[in-house]
């Protein structure tokens, strides 16, 4: 039986990105099976036009050259990667809802559900985590 | 050591190491020598641990001028 990873992506900006869709392609990259939850500003993570220029943390902006220059893949690379590991994306219909965002407005590939959803995935999980 | 595939991840930072290697070993049969060379020092880790997780074997593991070289037979 191969592990199970669950991870909840409830930030939005560049380091929570990282966080999240780092450990996910690692982790498929182990032959783990995974599932993202992106609830509130995790949605601009999956975001069709907010992922591709997501706010570094407040008070952190002077880091941007610093990873620029570090050989890191960008957040749109490590998404395409993380996707063709197998890696389950999953937006929180509530949060879409409240932020109003449409699903449209999201990356394709991914899925739409609940709380109850997302905790179905999790129960079964070996590794549950929150960004 | 005899390899049956050559990756190179050297100047690549985690988690690529680990994800190229995936790649690479998806294409091998089981049996084949995939050799792997890195530099990020995550990767010392990473890449026995990715083995170990995917049932591969870690048949050698050596460093030379900063560069760290594995050679991963596809379980």
């Amino acid at each position: 039986m191969s592990k199970r990873v669950a991870i909840i992506a409830a930030n939005g900006t560049l380091f929570d990105a990282y966080k999240v869709f780092n450990i996910a392609t690692a982790a498929a990259a182990s032959e783990a099976e995974v599932g993202i939850f992106f609830t509130f500003e995790g949605l601009n993570l999956i975001h069709k036009e907010a992922h591709k220029q997501l706010p570094l943390p407040p008070g952190k902006e002077a880091m941007k050259e610093m990873l620029a220059q570090a050989n890191i893949p960008s957040i749109p690379q490590l998404l395409d990667m993380a996707k063709e590991l197998g890696v389950r994306l999953t937006a929180c219909q509530m949060s879409m809802d409240i932020m109003n965002i449409k699903e449209q407005d999201l990356i394709d590939g991914i899925d739409v559900a609940g709380a109850a959803a997302f905790l179905d995935f999790a129960y079964d999980a070996d590794v549950t985590l929150t960004f | 050591m005899d390899r049956d595939k050559w990756l190179d991840a050297t100047g690549l930072s985690c988690p690529m190491p680990v994800v190229k290697s995936k790649k690479a070993m998806d294409e091998m049969a089981a049996g084949q020598v995939l050799e792997i060379h890195a530099t990020d020092k995550g990767a010392l880790k990473d890449i026995p641990a990715w083995a170990k997780s995917a049932r591969h074997v870690l048949l050698k593991q050596t460093e030379e001028n900063g560069v760290y070289k594995f050679w991963v037979q596809k379980g």
